[in-house]
């Protein structure tokens, strides 16, 4: 069954809800916990309150040639950044080394990087401005393609590889600017 | 300011949930218990 015809069933019953939830409850658990960097228990109530909030909010979902999962992904950017304004400690998000090495490729740095030069890289990125970070954490971190990036933003898939290389010409700039 | 900062990997920390964990958080009939009792408990009346 399409996205379109589970929204009308959820729309019209809101227990066939469940027919969207199992389609797409593991992809997002997957995403809120990459995002949170492993906080299983944090992961399970944040996924639970997307899925709620996306019940309570059906009738107003508007089909605009994406699939559900992008509207999905959008309440769950909101709640995991509302969870980390919300707490008052601070939290490090593991980053593995090699995501970190093909955002050094694409950004035109360098293919091979020591430790040291993959943390300073990452010191770099938490200097980004949260909206461009949200953006580099799709695109490496979470390995979303530039379709799916698009889909969450509402943009096209051009605009969202221009967005991504745009940051990281700036990255590369900023890197050699100071090598 | 910022509260959540991006680290390398050092401890090769598993990063992806395993089946066992996402089975564990999975729960439509949960969510659907909660969702009426909140549905509910917004349309009492005044009253009440």
């Amino acid at each position: 069954m399409s996205d379109s015809e589970l929204v009308l069933l959820a729309k019209k019953k809101r227990s066939d809800f469940g027919l969207l939830y199992e389609k797409y409850f593991d992809q997002l658990f997957r995403f809120v916990f990459k995002k949170l960097g492993g906080m299983e228990e944090t992961a399970g109530d944040i996924t639970q309150l997307v899925f709620m909030k996306a019940m309570a909010n059906i009738d107003k979902y508007e089909e605009r040639g994406f699939p559900f999962s992008s509207w999905l992904y959008r309440i769950a950017q909101n709640e995991v950044a509302l969870f980390f304004r919300k707490e008052k400690k601070n939290y490090t998000i593991p980053i593995d080394e090699n995501r970190i090495t093909e955002l050094a490729s694409e950004a035109d740095i360098s293919t091979k990087m020591s430790i040291e030069q993959q943390e300073e890289l990452i010191e770099m990125l938490n200097g980004l401005e949260e909206s461009q970070l949200e953006i580099i954490e799709l695109r490496f971190f979470q390995e979303l393609s530039f379709k799916e990036i698009a889909e969450i933003y509402n943009i096209t898939e051009a605009n969202a590889k221009m967005k991504v290389y745009r940051i990281l010409e700036k990255i590369g700039k900023k890197w050699k600017g100071e090598k | 300011r910022k509260m959540k900062k991006f680290i390398l990997n050092k401890d090769k920390k598993e990063l992806n949930p395993t089946d066992e964990q996402i089975k564990r958080h999975k729960d439509f009939t949960r969510l659907h218990h909660d969702y009426e009792k909140v549905t509910k408990r917004s349309k009492r009346p005044l009253y009440k």
